[in-house]
């Protein structure tokens, strides 16, 4: 039994859903972040895998998935930052409350 | 005009005339300064100094004794100068009559001497000499020799006299006229002859023997009648006067006392009275006549706080607009056809009949010309004169002109007018030299100026606003009904006499004929004493203009003095009775007056027994000639038809008689019927009965004779009825055309009615005796009771108690349609003129609105439309944006889902 | 050995990715988040991309985590440790993930295997050189070109002695070297026909761009998460 590009994608693909799924579910902005990274694994996820069986994207898919985590890093960081002043102004992390871009 | 009397004594009159305008400026002035200051004054200033002297709040009779003052020195003036009239004129007359007999004297010689000459000179001849300035030239071209010289000479004196005479006593300003300057007079319509036609309007004088009469009559009674209201109008010196027959909200209307005011109207009454009485023009008597109608109004409306006096001080001046309508009628087209207004003149333009009543010739006529095919005219009546090409085309073939001299020169081309002869004028008179006047327009003139005298002396169509002015006070009354207004309308006939063709002449006799006796039978059934005298006045007014309009000029203007003497006398005694009676006018609650007011009661009786036209008293004098007029008139060739003209005056002769004594009866006879009024009823103060006294006298006495041509004297003269010495006097103001056609046919010769005067006052005096005994016996007796007379008749009574229906007729035939006109006009104004001006302000409205509208809807509509739209559509969109982050994951996630889905089926292989 | 290392540490992760979606608690979300980045960091392993699976575990499970760990116990007041989500959003949300889920597997499992290598361009048959000399000619023009990018490969790799086969070439090395600018990776071909060579890329000028960004974010942060009064109490 040998393990092809497929199953590595479903995973990738299973990590991608999860972080849409926390995204969507999760009132807590915290939790909303949490969601993001789960999605950013999964197209890591990805990009490794095309990385490890297409030898011409090899090095591009490894400085990529680099480079995602770094900026997830800095996403991260920044979304932190974002949710601690959203909390400092409304006293909550409910994601729901900030809804002053409703149409 | 010099004021100078010596030069011009008819001045006098002017002064006479003038004297109640100076009291009327006075009391005017007063009145208007004490109004003034009234609202002014100031607590010891000098306002209420000069308000208190003037007679602070209550007058006194300082106005009265001003009028007063005015109108007595008025009556001194008309005296004296009637009497210096009276005498000038007899000389003027004995030395003309001298003049004419030494003419006569050498005519007769000079026939004898050169008959043919003489038979070529027609004795008729010297009337033309009177009008005739180039005389000389023409009796010089004749060669007359040293007989014509002298004859001429003659005829110079006569000029010179009856010249002088007439400058004497007349006199003329213009005060607005029309130059024509130099070639402009060209532009004078061509039918126009003398430069100064119609260009001018006068104020004039003219004194006659009737103008003397009049002014002495006027002015006399009008005195007396100022005195009577001294005493009659004291009520009104009150300060507070309470109306009792005006009710408001708050009890009777208390008002001020208007005594000045009386007195101030009564005196511009009686100047306008004077001035019309004065005028020697139509344009001035109209000015007079219109004033009169005004201070009619004033006075009948004086107590105006009551709806029935104003009402009737309405009826009154609005009846006698009609009757005004026709009088201008008539006098623009005197004024455009003839050119003149002023009396004489007319009368020398428009006709100088051949023969005057007496057969007197006279100068030379206007021609009344029926144009024929013919080119030359022909005159019908007279003679045939010869006008060739004269009226050129403007006459239709038949139509009758009046040939009209205009230029005093045209006569001396003529030889003396001859009767039967045929005459040539200038082969081509220019129109200058004549005026033309088609002869129905004549007609329409007199009748329109008739119709003027109608409404003001209250005839036949127009009598219905003097019953109805008995709401004034009785003075007032007295001084319509006897001296001023009613008697205009018949003075003005008599002035204008000459003006009237045959035509308007019959018409006023049947006017007249129709207004007394109807005017007589109301008076039969009313029961109001002021009311039963005004028909009588009516009645009488009809006697009057039939007088007038039979041909018996100076009987009708004799019986216009006679009667207001003692109509004057009957309306101030019945002024004393009501004055007695506190305000009660209603016979039916008098009724033996008789011991408590005698001197009322026998005045009033001489005014009784004068107007019913018992012997020797006035009225006797005057209605007779009038009768005998009126019978010669019937008598007269070809007037059979008219019997209707004779019968109904002598028939209300009877009339008068009963229901004048009817009135005495009632109340001064029989058993009181009202003791509340017969209590409080007892004679009236001095000023009122002293009058009532002169008034007597002069009722009874006024028109008798001094002598006559038998030479009785009196007090045997007095039978003659024929004789009357006031009679004579007016008869020498007659115009000469009395009597006489255009066409210088004399219809009705004045022997006739002398002949016939003394059957004509037998049948009068029998229907005096009936009408007196009918009143005797119904009234003073009782044989007869009038409640069953008017229980077997009630239609009849209804109809004269309703005045023949004649108010109710005009209701429904003028006063109710004009009404309605008014109506549609007042509908007109509001629904057609405002409706248009409301359509438009609508229309605009609307426009605006739709515009707005528009503006609002389209415009704005659209693109508030475009922005609906995206705004609804912006609103629909905002939906999507939820604003939770969560919803929005889940829409990328589905889009990034669906994006797949969508791209994976369009995948090829 | 491969397949089960792979299944046994894919199906750890979702699990954990899973737990990590379904628990309420936001720290037991981040502690399930943690196991989940270390999975995926040993899948790096085992797919043979060492340094990227090292910097996971670095980067995300050292930093990321801390961060987000910090965050919870920064806000992590009793009522929002546990935000319960409504049931039905609950069921929209697994909805739509299980659609995309769907979705994505079947994009997965509609790729071939041999689409990860070059495609094959039929040769010309000569009904289309007569039909369509056009298409013909291009489809030549491709075959050709295929070819020689074909054999440029081949000797491109034997010259740049790279062991073609995965997980045996020293990664750190070449992601370095690229990072700095040596050309590193496989060539791209570039031209068509004779003027096509290969091409190999360089990494430095991305290298660059990420570290300005991670500064920018680093100030970012700092500015955004500085300690502010709240505007009511300011003053």
């Amino acid at each position: 039994m040998t393990v092809g590009i497929h199953e590595y994608l479903c995973l990738g693909a299973l990590l991608f859903v999860c972080g849409v799924v926390c995204m969507a579910s999760k009132r807590n902005a915290i939790g909303v972040l949490i969601g993001v990274e789960l999605v950013l694994n999964g197209a890591n996820v990805n990009l490794v895998a095309f990385a490890r069986y297409n030898p011409i994207f090899e090095v591009e898919g490894w400085i990529f998935a680099l480079m995602v985590i770094v900026l997830a890093a800095g996403e991260a960081a920044v979304a932190l930052a974002i949710v601690l002043n959203f909390y400092n102004n409304h006293m909550t992390v409910d994601v729901d409350t900030a809804e002053e871009l409703k149409g | 005009m010099e004021w100078d009397f010596g030069q011009h004594p008819g001045l006098i009159f002017v002064v006479a005339t003038l004297l109640p305008l100076a009291s009327f400026a006075l009391l005017l002035l007063a009145g208007a300064a004490r109004a003034y200051l009234r609202s002014i004054k100031a607590e010891g200033s000098l306002s209420e100094r000069l308000f208190a002297w003037l007679g602070g709040e209550a007058t006194g009779r300082g106005p009265a004794w001003i009028a007063t003052a005015a109108i007595a020195l008025a009556c001194v003036c008309s005296v004296v100068g009637f009497v210096w009239f009276l005498a000038d004129a007899h000389d003027v007359h004995e030395k003309v009559h001298h003049a004419k007999a030494e003419i006569k004297n050498l005519e007769t010689k000079a026939k004898n001497v050169s008959a043919p000459d003489g038979a070529k000179t027609s004795p008729k001849k010297k009337h033309d000499h009177d009008h005739d300035h180039d005389h000389d030239k023409h009796e010089a071209g004749k060669g007359h020799g040293a007989a014509g010289k002298t004859l001429s000479q003659l005829h110079k004196e006569i000029d010179r006299l009856e010249r002088d005479f007439e400058q004497r006593w007349s006199g003329r300003i213009k005060w607005a006229w029309l130059w024509y300057r130099g070639d402009a007079v060209k532009k004078v319509p061509s039918h126009i002859a003398d430069v100064n036609h119609g260009t001018a309007l006068e104020l004039g004088f003219r004194i006659d023997h009737l103008a003397g009469i009049m002014f002495v009559m006027v002015t006399f009674i009008a005195t007396l009648i100022h005195l009577f209201s001294i005493g009659y109008m004291s009520e009104e010196l009150q300060q507070k006067v309470e109306d009792h027959e005006v009710h408001t909200p708050y009890g009777h209307l208390q008002r001020r006392g208007r005594f000045g005011r009386f007195f101030m109207f009564l005196s511009l009454f009686c100047f306008s009275m004077l001035n019309l009485v004065l005028a020697d023009n139509l344009f001035q008597v109209f000015l007079s006549w219109e004033l009169v109608g005004v201070c009619s109004y004033l006075l009948i409306g004086f107590y105006y706080e009551r709806t029935s006096a104003s009402n009737a001080a309405n009826k009154a001046f609005i009846t006698n607009r009609v009757g005004d309508a026709g009088f201008l009628i008539g006098m623009l087209i005197l004024w455009t056809s003839l050119g003149t207004l002023n009396f004489q003149e007319m009368f020398a333009r428009l006709r100088t009949p051949l023969l005057d009543a007496h057969h007197t010739p006279m100068g030379v006529p206007s021609i009344l010309v029926r144009a024929d095919k013919d080119p030359d005219a022909v005159v019908e009546g007279g003679g045939s004169f010869v006008v060739k090409g004269s009226v050129q085309s403007r006459p239709e073939p038949g139509d009758y002109v009046l040939i009209l001299p205009r230029r005093p020169h045209f006569h001396a081309e003529d030889r003396p007018f001859e009767k039967g002869a045929v005459h040539e004028a200038k082969a081509h008179p220019s129109p200058r030299e004549f005026g033309y006047m088609p002869y129905w327009m004549l007609v329409v003139a007199g009748l329109g100026v008739f119709l003027g005298c109608v409404g003001k002396s209250a005839q036949f169509p127009l009598q219905v606003w003097l019953p109805d002015a008995m709401e004034g006070p009785t003075p007032v009354s007295a001084l319509i009904h006897a001296a001023t207004m009613v008697a205009a309308g018949v003075y003005l006939v008599g002035r204008a006499y000459p003006l009237f063709t045959p035509e308007v002449l019959l018409t006023i006799s049947y006017v007249g004929a129709i207004t007394l006796f109807v005017a007589a039978t109301i008076a039969i059934v009313m029961t109001d004493i002021k009311k039963v005298l005004a028909y009588s006045t009516v009645s009488q007014l009809g006697y009057m203009m039939l007088g007038l309009g039979v041909g018996g000029w100076a009987a009708g203007l004799f019986h216009l003095v006679t009667h207001a003497f003692f109509k004057a006398l009957m309306f101030l005694a019945s002024g004393s009775v009501i004055y007695a009676c506190h305000h009660q006018q209603d016979m039916l609650k008098m009724g033996g007056l008789y011991p408590k007011m005698k001197i009322t009661a026998l005045t009033m009786l001489m005014g009784v027994l004068a107007i019913a036209g018992v012997p020797l008293f006035s009225g006797w004098y005057s209605k007779d000639a009038i009768v005998a007029s009126a019978m010669g008139f019937w008598l007269a060739d070809g007037n059979r038809h008219h019997a209707l003209l004779f019968v109904l005056p002598l028939l209300t002769a009877g009339i008068t008689t009963f229901y004048m004594f009817r009135m005495w009866f009632l109340t001064f006879t029989g058993k009181p019927r009202d003791e509340h009024v017969y209590e409080h009823a007892s004679e009236s103060p001095y000023l009122m009965t002293v009058p009532l006294i002169i008034l007597a006298v002069f009722s009874v006495c006024v028109a008798w004779p001094v002598s006559n041509e038998e030479g009785e004297t009196l007090p045997f003269v007095l039978l003659d009825a024929e004789a009357s010495w006031l009679e004579h006097q007016i008869h020498h103001a007659q115009p000469a055309s009395v009597g006489a056609d255009f066409d210088g046919h004399v219809g009705m010769p004045a022997s006739l009615t002398k002949a016939k005067h003394q059957e004509a006052g037998l049948l009068a005096l029998g229907m005096v005796i009936i009408g007196m005994a009918f009143a005797l016996i119904t009234y003073y007796w009782g044989f007869l009771d009038p409640q069953e007379s008017k229980e077997q008749f009630p239609g009849v009574h209804r109809f004269l108690t309703h005045k023949w229906y004649f108010d109710e007729l005009y209701s429904v035939f003028f006063v109710r349609p004009a009404l309605v006109v008014a109506g549609w006009c007042k509908n007109f104004d509001l629904k057609a003129i405002d409706g248009v001006i409301h359509a438009v302000a609508r229309f605009g409205v609307r426009t605006s609105k739709e515009s707005g509208w528009t503006d609002n809807r389209i415009v704005d509509g659209l693109v508030n439309l475009l922005a609906n739209v995206w705004w609804a559509v912006g609103a629909w969109l905002r939906h999507v944006q939820t604003g939770y982050l969560r919803s929005y994951v889940l829409f990328l996630a589905l889009a990034a889902a669906g994006i797949w889905i969508v791209l994976r089926s369009f995948q090829v292989n | 050995m491969e397949a089960f290392l792979f299944y046994l540490i894919a199906g750890v992760t979702g699990l954990c990715a899973i737990a990590t979606v379904v628990t309420q608690n936001i720290v037991r979300s981040a502690t399930w988040l943690l196991f989940t980045l270390a999975g995926v960091s040993a899948i790096f392993f085992l797919l043979g991309a060492d340094v990227v699976g090292a910097t996971q575990l670095m980067v995300y499970v050292g930093g990321t985590l801390v961060l987000v760990v910090f965050g919870v116990m920064l806000t992590a007041q009793g009522p929002f440790i546990t935000m319960k989500t409504s049931s039905a959003e609950w069921a929209v949300s697994a909805t739509v993930g299980l659609i995309l889920l769907a979705v994505l597997a079947m994009g997965i499992f509609t790729l071939g295997p041999t689409r990860l290598s070059r495609p094959d361009v039929p040769s010309p048959s000569a009904a289309d050189k007569d039909n369509h000399p056009r298409l013909a000619q291009i489809r030549e023009g491709l075959a050709k070109k295929a070819l020689a990018e074909e054999k440029l490969i081949s000797e491109t790799k034997q010259t740049a002695n790279l062991n073609s086969q995965p997980g045996s070439a020293p990664a750190s090395a070449v992601i370095g070297e690229a990072l700095l600018g040596v050309p590193a990776g496989p060539p791209h071909i570039e031209g068509v026909g004779a003027t096509a060579r290969p091409v190999r890329a360089t990494y430095l000028l991305p290298f660059e761009i990420v570290s300005v960004h991670l500064l920018v974010v680093l100030i970012g942060a700092a500015y955004l998460a500085r300690a502010k009064r709240r505007r009511g109490a300011s003053s």
